[in-house]
């Protein structure tokens, strides 16, 4: 196969004109173009008025979206070959290597942080629409409606980016370097994954030029079939991220099972390498989900099906179970990354062995195995029966024990420890701090009574921010700052890092600790108002908002100039023993010069075993 | 080609096609619950059996045509592994132009307004599109064949092929049991 592994003597495309992007959205406006032509072709032979917005745009996107791919360079790389023809290598230098379809997991890695940070901002700023809104009681700047369309906009960018930053940067950039392997299983798939992220974000823009949608993320019905056409651009989304995902997750479990240097055993497998693989066996099941839900939207919407609309014989409760029935476990998907980080940093920076080592993997087993059967204890307020609403109760409860695993794996790391209080370390700390709050305001939520109370209201909003931002987004800063040097070559100044690190843990505290406070005194999330008495503090949560939000200028600086201008970080600035550490920063196109070979325990530090891992032969050449 | 030490190519990718074949079995699962909690085990009286007989029929006999095929390619026969191929890929024509009659008597007796009507053309239309894609891949296998690229090296495209060709069928027996039998 030609998969350009080896570099040399392979032709290569891509090195001049313009970038492969520029050709692939071309390609994608045609293919989108024949296929409403073709729609409306086939509607007028049956007899229906040629155009209608929805039919066109599904069957559009399809064809679209194929001449996406070919553009941005599958036709060279990939779908020559489905002709029997050969293909060829999309290599070129420099900046332009990250604007096609290139196949190293490195430059994969880094396509997906740059991109998801900036999605990230963008929804973070549609954040600080929402907060300006909730500033003062009744109309501030966008009302009801437009006020629904920002927070529906918000959380599913913001969905997307929890389920999707942290492996997708790290996953893709760190695991493999981690198990000692020269690229991902399969290359092209993992450019696939990445380049199913555009038309995403084309679809969540086009969306807003056709009254955007107003359901939240969660995109329930019957709402959902009946409101704006923007609600169809978000399941087309949803369904693109979904694939996206299960084209991913293939490729981390194959990786990992298959991939891993001589002498990786189970037990000598690092732990963010470990959260990496469950996370990919989750979106690889129940992410078809998600897309069966969401097809029955679109079906309901453009056939007039009978799903979601009682009047029909509809049960609009069935997309609940099938929506959760994925969505929860990507509640896990979305954290369980960010556990990795954490406990892959809490060794290096305490100088200390990771402690319970097995249990935490049997905590994340455990984790991702119980995020399965509890989907309904986010419907707590349907009519799915009391004995049913119990036992949903107790497994989400169960899921504590395994959390609880990881967290004491965690604690007992810094216990004692000598800790270095670098920036990527008090990102890890701060993580253990903000779990714990998400953890603990949880338990309430699982609690049948008490959820049939707090329902719909910002308990909800603040407990789901401090897991999914206060451990989620924690981790991707985490593990920013932990693999930046390692990715660039350059450090990140740890100046500003503090600056960045101090005002993002007060200001996400001060913004979401309150709101466990609004939300028992009964102010309703997704709704642009609230009752005066709970104005000052409303206006003191949105003043921490905004000094939350602030805080990523001082990201993005640091970011923007240690990249071109930082010290020089040399292979191993941290001292750790994981074998991303034991090559170059960045590492060379194969990734180690020379062959891995893992010896003995990742987190041995301050103990006289072996070392982790050694690479034999280092020359460049065959070790 | 490298200094890692790392599995065959064709170990690789066939773990890699059996995750992907789990993930797309869960689809199926997902798809076949809704039937069950949507409408029971009601079923239309108008729903034509002995036709969804004669579409397992079809997609059994396909799934034995490509089997022919991919044995003749492992003795290196090209002509007997194009013979296959074009067998299935006419069957599986065959078995979607007789959905699509389906499809269109259905409209009448039960349409998509009705629950048991959304969730038939949901779940076989699901599979329709799978099977159309497993078309294009045989219809990839074709060509290439054609040009004499499916050698010993290549002798992996033809079993994936096939093995998704055949995971396509297997689904089709659970689709007609639960639509058709239950």
């Amino acid at each position: 196969m030609a998969t350009t592994i080896s570099g040399t003597g392979t032709p290569t495309i891509g090195s001049r004109g313009l970038p492969f992007a520029f050709r692939g959205l071309l390609w994608g406006a045609i293919g989108f173009l024949a296929g409403a032509l073709l729609t409306a072709g086939v509607r007028v032979l049956l007899g229906y008025p040629a155009f209608a917005l929805e039919p066109v745009v599904v069957i559009g996107y399809v064809f679209g979206l194929s001449g996406w791919f070919l553009g941005v360079g599958v036709w060279e790389t990939w779908a020559r070959g489905w002709l029997g023809r050969e293909t060829v290598a999309y290599k070129p230098d420099g900046w332009r290597r990250y604007f096609g379809f290139h196949q190293d997991h490195k430059v994969i890695g880094i396509q997906y942080g740059v991109t998801f940070i900036a999605l990230f901002l963008i929804a973070g700023l549609l954040a600080m629409f929402m907060r300006a809104e909730l500033m003062e009681t009744g109309r501030t700047i966008f009302g009801p409606a437009g006020y629904n369309r920002v927070m529906s906009l918000h959380g599913l960018m913001m969905v997307l980016v929890a389920v999707t930053a942290v492996p997708g940067a790290f996953g893709n950039y760190v695991m493999p370097l981690q198990i000692g392997a020269e690229d991902m299983a399969f290359p092209r798939l993992n450019a696939l994954s990445y380049w199913f992220w555009p038309p995403v974000a084309i679809l969540l823009l086009a969306s807003q030029f056709v009254g955007g949608w107003d359901t939240g993320w969660t995109g329930y019905v019957p709402l959902a079939v009946v409101n704006r056409p923007g609600q169809l651009f978000y399941a087309l989304a949803f369904i693109t991220a979904g694939l996206s995902s299960v084209v991913a997750a293939v490729n981390f479990v194959t990786t990992v099972v298959k991939m891993r240097a001589p002498g990786m055993t189970w037990r000598r497998v690092p732990i963010f390498t470990w959260a990496i693989l469950f996370t990919g066996i989750l979106s690889l099941l129940f992410t078809q989900a998600v897309a069966v839900a969401l097809a029955m939207t679109i079906f309901d919407r453009i056939v007039g099906g009978a799903f979601f609309d009682p009047v029909l014989g509809g049960l609009p409760v069935l997309y609940q179970h099938i929506f959760w029935f994925y969505s929860h476990p990507a509640v896990y998907v979305m954290v369980l990354p960010s556990l990795g980080v954490l406990l892959e940093i809490l060794p290096v920076f305490s100088r200390k062995p990771l402690f319970g080592y097995k249990w935490a993997v049997g905590g994340i087993i455990g984790i991702s195995a119980l995020s399965a059967v509890v989907w309904a204890h986010h419907m707590f307020t349907t009519d799915i029966g009391v004995t049913t609403k119990i036992g949903f109760m107790l497994t989400t409860e169960a899921i504590s024990v395994p959390t609880g695993l990881v967290f004491l794996s965690a604690v007992g790391t810094i216990w004692r420890g000598k800790l270095w209080l670098k920036t990527p370390m008090l990102f890890a700390l701060a993580i253990v701090f903000n779990f714990l709050i998400g953890g603990v305001t949880g338990v309430f939520l699982s609690d049948v009574p008490a959820d049939v109370q707090l329902q719909d209201t910002f308990w909800v909003v603040a407990h789901f921010h401090y897991t999914i931002v206060g451990a989620g987004i924690f981790g991707l800063f985490a593990g920013i700052y932990y693999w930046f040097p390692k990715m660039t070559g350059r450090m990140l100044d740890e100046r500003l890092g503090k600056i960045h690190f101090w005002m993002m843990f007060l200001g996400f505290n001060l913004t979401f600790l309150p709101m466990f406070w609004l939300g028992l005194n009964g102010m309703n999330r997704r709704i642009a108002d609230y009752q005066p008495s709970l104005e000052g503090v409303n206006t003191f949560v949105s003043l921490a908002g905004f000094f939350l939000g602030a805080s990523f200028l001082f990201f993005i600086w640091n970011a923007v100039v240690s990249w071109r201008r930082g010290a020089p970080a040399g292979d191993n600035p941290w001292g750790a023993r994981t074998l991303e550490w034991l090559t170059t920063s960045p590492p060379p196109e194969l990734n180690f010069d020379g062959e891995p070979e893992v010896t003995g325990d990742p987190y041995g530090y301050g103990t006289d075993g072996p070392a982790h891992a050694i690479v034999r032969g280092e020359t460049g050449g065959e070790g | 080609m490298t200094a890692h030490a790392h599995p065959g190519y064709r170990e690789l990718h066939r773990y890699g096609l059996w995750l992907f074949i789990a993930s797309e079995a869960f689809l199926f699962a997902v798809l076949l619950a809704v039937r069950f909690f949507f409408t029971g085990l009601d079923r239309p009286e108008a729903l034509n059996v002995p036709l969804g007989v004669v579409l397992t029929i079809i997609l059994l006999a396909s799934s034995y045509t490509l089997h022919r095929g991919e044995k003749a390619a492992e003795v290196g026969d090209q002509a007997g592994l194009r013979l296959g191929l074009l067998l299935t890929m006419g069957l599986g024509v065959v078995f979607l132009v007789i959905v699509g009659f389906e499809w269109a008597a259905g409209f009448v007796e039960f349409p998509a307004s009705t629950p048991y009507g959304a969730v038939f053309y949901l779940i076989t239309g699901a599979h329709a599109l799978h099977l159309l894609s497993g078309l294009l891949v045989l219809a990839s296998l074709y060509i290439q064949a054609g040009r004499g690229v499916l050698d010993e090296g290549n002798r992996w495209k033809v079993e994936a092929g096939a093995l998704y060709w055949h995971f396509v069928d297997v689904i089709w027996l659970s689709v007609f049991t639960t639509l058709y039998l239950l």
